[in-house]
């Protein structure tokens, strides 16, 4: 039959219904529609909207490592932040900013080991005399995460030379990269179900232990202390071992199972055409 | 004589085996131009086997209390010998089942075996696929991981669009304002319990109508594409000529199962987290919400559809009515032709809405 191009255009019509249909209609289930986010606080609702010193710390806090980790405006500066009316009441704990010689102690509210170690370093015993406070080195708002790289020749020449800083991190470097190598492989199995909450308390303590030598300023205390950490980082890699391990048996299990099940296809297929 | 053969006699005496095994194996007879989508049945029923059995088995030690359930998911996934591989062959066998469900739906929907008598056969199997889409839903709350509790959150939510009843429904379906405790507690009754003896029951109608009204012959192979019903009496199928089941297609039955296993294997001991996202590993919290939600593969272009709708009830309705149509097709599609390639217009269709379908579901994924 030759069709009329109007009987054409009916087709591909009822035909693009149908389709629409059909593909709508593979399950009639009460789908996900929304992702939901967490509500923002009314500091920073007010404070985007801000120009200059009042606007930018948002910008600068959501790159940050506490942003990262859901620590907010109020987690550090109290205050409510549900209420506009008393996000800065302080009867509500708000804070506001510290003074200098008081950043320690406000970031040691949550950071109590790290305060300790830094008050009983060069660093600390210099605070109030032109010494460096936590946000010298970490930021203010865009608070970097502790690691290595806090320890480069930019940040500490601001104050003094930077030689004995770099001993002190080269002392450290290997140490680092064993903890972030661990830490990722930490972090691929539990993304994939394994159980690493053992493993992860034991890294969290391994990684405090060596983060308090960050605040040090005694090059053989530092090396003494990663030679010890190193150890246990040891264990720890071994323990991981032992789980790659099992998973790579469990791969070649799976490889002989999928060629038996191959193989007894092709025979059954095989006997089955003798009947054909 | 041998044990065996023994044993056959003396049951055969008690329940007459031997009549039994002429007619519904060896004396079954099926069209000689059966295929290998025929079979797809057999997987399913095997899928479905294998999911009681690996979900009898972790009931052993899954606890469905808010408060112990992930924990146990951890220790059948970590700690229980094997758990590992029966809670991958459960939550890879619901994937799979839903996957081959839709191919045994497409080689039906392809060869024209949904039309007259075989209306309730078609009934009887979509019905089955909603319902199994349902076990899959209330599967996914059990783990009660972050993943769990909130894709039913946001799925359960989707009922408040339906109006007037819409809040009450979401009620009766979390047992409660919220996902919570009470919501665990339905599901996994719904989950063990009732929707296992539904699909077992609706397996029963499907393979009694299959039994009634016969196999159909496909519609290819040179052979008569209409359909051969008279539509006025019953009459069963029969194929004269044909291939017995016993031992021709029980052995094609058994290839393809053999084909489904070694895929399915491979998925559970190479690809397992194919499946599965970060946030599954990850307690339910229901102060964090998770950035994005996305639910499973199958339900993918269902959550599209409802992102492309302005207003959430708008795309609820034109899944209902989309899912009226399909369910209603044999009734629909009343033309005696069964050849896919002397029904144009069915063709256009059915390729355009698998397009479609398949769009929607990459878009979804990506969106």
């Amino acid at each position: 039959m030759i069709r009329t191009p109007k009987n054409v255009r009916t087709v591909l019509h009822v035909a693009s219904l149908c389709a629409l249909l059909l593909a709508a209609a593979a399950t009639w289930h009460p789908a996900l529609a929304a992702s939901a986010e967490q509500p923002e606080t009314v500091c920073i609702q007010c404070h985007s909207s801000m120009e200059g010193k009042l606007g930018a710390p948002v910008g600068l806090w959501r790159k940050s490592i506490h942003a990262e980790n859901g620590i907010s405006c109020n987690s550090c500066h109290g205050g409510d932040p549900k209420n506009a009316a008393d996000a800065m009441n302080r009867s509500r704990g708000f804070l506001g900013a510290p003074k200098e010689t008081a950043i320690p102690a406000f970031c040691g509210r949550c950071h109590p080991g790290v305060m300790k170690d830094y008050l009983s370093s060069a660093h600390g015993r210099a605070l109030g005399l032109g010494g460096p406070t936590c946000v010298t080195c970490h930021g203010n708002h865009q608070v970097l995460k502790a690691s290595l790289d806090l320890i480069n020749e930019k940040s500490c020449t601001r104050c003094h030379s930077f030689e004995r800083a770099r001993t002190i991190r080269d002392a450290m470097q290997q140490t680092e990269g064993y903890i972030i190598g661990i830490d990722r492989r930490i972090s691929g199995f539990r993304a994939i179900g394994v159980d690493t909450d053992r493993l992860g308390k034991s890294l969290f303590a391994v990684r405090n232990r060596f983060h308090t030598l960050f605040h040090d300023v005694n090059v053989e205390r530092v090396k003494a202390e990663s030679t010890q950490i190193n150890a246990e980082l040891g264990k720890l890699d071994r323990d991981l071992k032992v789980i790659e391990d099992a998973r790579a048996k469990r791969k070649v299990a799976g490889g002989i199972a999928v060629f038996c099940m191959l193989l007894v296809a092709v025979l059954v297929h095989l006997l089955k055409k003798t009947y054909d | 004589m041998s044990p065996f053969k023994q044993m056959y006699d003396w049951i055969d005496v008690r329940i007459g085996a031997r009549e039994i095994v002429k007619k519904e194996l060896t004396g079954y007879l099926l069209p000689r131009n059966i295929n290998e989508w025929y079979s797809l049945g057999s997987v399913l029923l095997v899928i479905f086997a294998l999911q009681v059995l690996t979900g009898m088995l972790l009931l052993v030690y899954y606890v469905p209390d808010a408060e112990k359930a992930f924990r146990s998911i951890t220790y059948i996934m970590n700690e229980l010998p094997y758990g590992w591989l029966i809670r991958l062959c459960h939550a890879v066998g619901s994937n799979m089942m839903v996957a081959v469900l839709f191919m045994h739906m497409l080689s039906t929907l392809m060869m024209g075996s949904y039309k007259g008598p075989r209306e309730l056969n078609w009934l009887t199997g979509f019905t089955l696929f909603a319902v199994v889409q349902g076990t899959s839903l209330t599967g996914y709350l059990l783990p009660w991981s972050q993943l769990s509790f909130w894709a039913t959150t946001v799925a359960t939510n989707s009922a408040s669009a339906i109006p007037v009843a819409g809040p009450y429904l979401v009620e009766f379906l979390r047992g409660g304002k919220l996902v919570g405790p009470p919501t665990l507690g339905r599901f996994f009754a719904m989950h063990v319990a009732v929707i296992p003896l539904v699909i077992a029951a609706l397996i029963g109608a499907h393979l009694f109508v299959l039994k009634r009204t016969g196999i159909s012959s496909p519609p290819f192979g040179g052979v008569e594409t209409k359909n051969p019903w008279p539509s006025q009496s019953y009459r069963y199928q029969s194929h004269p000529g044909g291939i017995p089941f016993f031992p021709n297609f029980a052995l094609q039955d058994l290839t393809s199962i053999c084909i489904y296993l070694a895929i399915f294997l491979a998925v559970v001991f190479f690809v397992p987290n194919l499946l599965f996202t970060p946030e599954a590993f990850v307690p339910a919290n229901p102060f964090k919400t998770p950035a994005h939600i996305k639910p499973e593969w199958y339900f993918l272009a269902n959550y599209q559809t409802l992102k492309v709708f302005p207003s959430e009830l708008l795309g609820l309705s034109v899944q209902a009515a989309a899912m009226t149509f399909v369910a209603l097709l044999p009734f629909i599609d009343r033309s005696p032709e069964r050849h896919p390639l002397k029904r144009p217009l069915f063709l256009a269709c059915a390729i355009a809405g698998i397009l479609l379908w398949v769009g929607l579901t990459i878009w979804g994924h990506f969106s």
